[in-house]
């Protein structure tokens, strides 16, 4: 009697261990959120799992829903290009308002030609197909979530899309001594709005699926301001001397994941666009 | 067990290839054929800085014709560390190369065996003279600190 | 009479103290998941703290050393002496010099029918030796100079492999010798693939060849672990609860917690691609981070595979406070390499009309 006394109070014990440690898995949203720190070291809590709710991935600028990505000539109108029928309604795409202030890209005249033949040319020529890394700021308008981890040390971005990463360097190391493509990122705060300088990219990553694309002199500054614990308020500036006239400015708002149990899953999709692209290797190549 | 034998045993283990998984990455083998080797003499045309591996670009005279080939290097990250850029071998250095055409012929494109300038000294070694690496071990060694970097220029 | 639920709780708190690493100074005895004594461990002076009061373990961090994981056949102790250490550092550095001297500017063209390197190296040469950085030092954890990573078992060894994982490679073996190794990308080790890097992701063992660099970012909820290669960063969830077991992500599913000053990393859900040594999917690795000073992590992991490995092994590595940046390793996107491979097979079929 006096034994089972003890064991029940012990397991007692454990068991209000065992619930506080997965506690976290239990809260409901308001719990969550009001455990959620307000700062960190002093600035607003970036930390989270965010994601866009916009079709800017599909085109930047505003547009309406059709029918597909790529086209090929039809007996009336265009129709869908082979490769992509039989998707059917799951290819079209969606209608958006756009992210461009103003609705318009200041693109130099050869650029916006190319403009034109990467939308042409959008299966050949988009790197998301190839599950190529994003780039800056595609990736954050990608229709999947990220993740922000904010410490007194650090700002680090990791991505679902690709496993995409980006650390957001607190010191300026100088120039980037390589290109990449998601470029060097250097950011500071400018009251609460946290600026993010990014550099050093390649000209390899477009900016949606539509062909907006850039050069390798790309410079994008990037400004998160939060607007309260559930919404970032994001807006890039983008500069490219060799594509276009003028700077130019996206923005848009990111929301919070207010899920306690929200993670971020893995798209490791190299892994999936090996037969499209190495499928005319194989010894046997699929009929 | 002598002191010599304890010294081999872990330098045979430190300094060659360990693991089953380790071998797989370097498809050296699976790339390149032994019965294809090449010597390269020409100047190079473009430095492509790409993981997994660097693609140095040469230009070679071949029965008088210009031919291009390209040619297999190591991660860029590492030379970065130590403060070697892209534009620290310019384009136009001429360049030695040896080592082994891909098993498919219809490129022309080699594993870097080994690759120099025209006076035999190894391409990427860095202002500092050893290109040592730093794992920042024991923080009271002296020895050099990587070289400064270049700015990244070119842009 | 009632124990009060403190006791209750006592006991939960005391099993945390007993699995807390204490620093040793002498050799370690085997049984390293049996706890090392009851010793206090005594909050190391100056470790720096996060805002919550937990050690910090922010920062970029290396983990190459020349140790290798196994002990070598023909060498007893876990600890080495100073000079013994300092010969096998001294070999590294001598070879390294030694490689990167200068080459005859005359040289032909290497023998036909490859050079006869062996390893990595692929009978072709490889690449110059100037592209690598392996580390120059011995693991040094707790003062001690280590002649293997793997401290448990005592001879610094894996444990030799179940039947079950005998049988499992056998099979694998014989499904290899019925197919090419070139004949479809799937065949491809992963590294080749651009999947993974060919160094495990965890545990966090060093590949010995380059870019063993790693970066932690740490909050109250989630401590990230960048690996530069392939830019896969692992999120600890602390706290969490592993994912359903179908859910199987390519460096396996990460929760953690705090045992006092150190953080314990439990990870489940490996992929059966994922096979580090020879797992399966059955693979669980723990692992501890501990502040040991402003310049060392002491990271500690056993594995844990009762279908593969006989027992489990336990290993420690020093991670060092690296003072360089961590560049993007953005692999699949300059991959070359795969199509080489597998263009070369059918390049080479259609030659010599042999199936490779």
């Amino acid at each position: 009697m006096h034994t089972t006394r003890i064991l029940r109070d012990i397991s007692i014990a454990f068991a209000t261990a065992a619930v506080v440690a997965t506690g976290f898995w239990m809260t409901s949203p308001v719990e969550s959120q009001a455990a959620r720190p307000a700062r960190i070291a002093g600035k607003p809590n970036l930390n989270g799992i965010w994601q866009a709710l916009n079709t800017a991935n599909y085109d930047i600028l505003s547009h309406q829903a059709k029918a597909a990505l790529a086209f090929r000539p039809g007996p009336v109108v265009p129709v869908p290009a082979a490769p992509v029928l039989a998707f059917g309604a799951v290819g079209a795409v969606p209608a958006g308002n756009g992210i461009v202030e103003g609705d318009e890209i200041p693109y130099l005249p050869e650029a916006a030609k190319k403009q034109q033949e990467n939308q042409a040319n959008w299966l050949d020529r988009d790197p998301e197909i190839k599950c190529y890394l994003p780039g800056v700021p595609r990736a954050n308008y990608m229709p999947m979530p990220f993740q922000i981890l904010h410490s007194d040390k650090a700002v680090f971005i990791a991505y679902e899309y690709a496993g995409a990463v980006r650390n957001i360097l607190l010191k300026d190391p100088g120039p980037a001594p390589v290109d990449s493509w998601m470029g060097q990122s250097v950011g500071a705060w400018e009251g609460d709005t946290f600026v993010v300088t990014v550099t050093g990219f390649n000209d390899q990553s477009w900016f949606d699926r539509a062909g907006n694309h850039h050069s390798d002199k790309l410079k994008v500054v990037e400004r998160y301001t939060p607007q309260g614990p559930d919404h970032l308020w994001y807006e890039a500036t983008i500069e490219d001397p060799a594509t276009f006239s003028k700077p130019w400015k996206m923005r848009f708002p990111l929301y919070r994941h207010i899920n306690p149990d929200a993670r971020l899953n893995q798209f490791k999709c190299v892994e999936f666009v090996e037969e499209l692209m190495y499928g005319k290797l194989r010894k046997t190549p699929v009929q | 067990m002598t002191k010599r034998n304890i010294l081999a045993g872990l330098l045979l283990a430190a300094v060659f290839v360990t693991g089953r998984s380790v071998i797989a990455h370097h498809a050296f083998g699976a790339e390149f054929d032994p019965n294809a080797p090449i010597r390269l003499q020409g100047k190079v045309v473009r430095l492509e800085w790409v993981n997994p591996h660097t693609w140095i670009h040469i230009e070679t005279i071949k029965d008088g014709k210009p031919e291009i080939w390209m040619v297999e290097g190591g991660t860029p990250n590492t030379l970065l560390r130590r403060g070697i850029t892209r534009d620290t071998v310019a384009v136009g250095t001429e360049v030695i190369v040896d080592g082994y055409q891909t098993k498919d012929h219809s490129l022309k494109r080699a594993n870097g065996r080994d690759v120099t300038f025209a006076d035999g000294r190894k391409l990427f070694m860095g202002s500092s003279g050893t290109g040592a690496p730093k794992d920042g071990s024991d923080p009271t060694e002296g020895g050099t600190k990587p070289a400064p970097k270049k700015p990244g220029g070119g842009k | 009479m009632r124990i009060p639920i403190a006791l209750g709780l006592a006991i939960v708190g005391s099993v945390g103290l007993i699995a807390q690493q204490a620093p040793a100074s002498a050799p370690r005895s085997a049984g390293a998941t049996a706890g090392q004594g009851r010793s206090s461990a005594a909050k190391p002076a100056g470790v720096a703290r996060a805002a919550d009061g937990k050690p910090d373990l922010q920062g970029v961090w290396t983990n190459a050393t020349i140790t290798p994981l196994e002990r070598p056949q023909n060498v007893k102790d876990l600890v080495l002496t100073e000079e013994a250490a300092a010969r096998m550092e001294k070999a590294v550095t001598d070879r390294r010099d030694r490689l990167n001297e200068p080459s005859d500017p005359n040289r032909t063209a290497p023998p036909q029918g490859g050079d006869g390197s062996t390893g990595a190296a692929g009978n072709v040469g490889g690449y110059n030796n100037f592209w690598l950085d392996p580390g120059e030092r011995v693991a040094i954890v707790d003062g001690q100079r280590r002649s293997s990573l793997i401290i448990d078992p005592p001879d610094g060894r894996i444990p030799a492999l179940t039947q079950e994982a005998r049988t499992r490679q056998q099979a694998r073996a014989k499904m290899a010798m019925g197919r090419g190794q070139y004949d479809h990308p799937e065949y491809r080790p992963l590294a080749e693939r651009c999947l993974l890097s060919f160094g495990p992701t965890t545990p966090l063992v060093p590949n010995y060849f380059y870019n063993n660099n790693l970066q932690i970012v740490q909050t109250p909820d989630h401590v990230m672990i960048l690996m530069e290669m392939v830019h896969d960063a692992r999120v600890v969830r602390i706290g969490g609860k592993h994912l359903p077991k179908h859910i199987r992500p390519w460096m396996g599913d990460s929760i953690g917690h705090w045992e006092g000053d150190t953080l314990v990393v439990d990870t489940t859900n490996f992929p059966p691609q994922q096979n580090f040594r020879g797992a399966s999917e059955n693979l669980h690795v723990v692992e501890r981070f501990r502040r040991a000073d402003d310049k060392t992590i002491n990271y500690r992991f056993t594995v844990d595979d009762p279908t593969t490995f006989t027992a489990p092994f336990t290993g420690e590595i020093p991670f060092r406070a690296m003072e360089e940046l961590i560049y993007e390793y953005a692999c699949h996107e300059g991959n070359y390499a795969l199509g080489n491979v597998l263009s070369g097979a059918r390049n080479e079929e259609k030659r010599l009309g042999s199936k490779q």
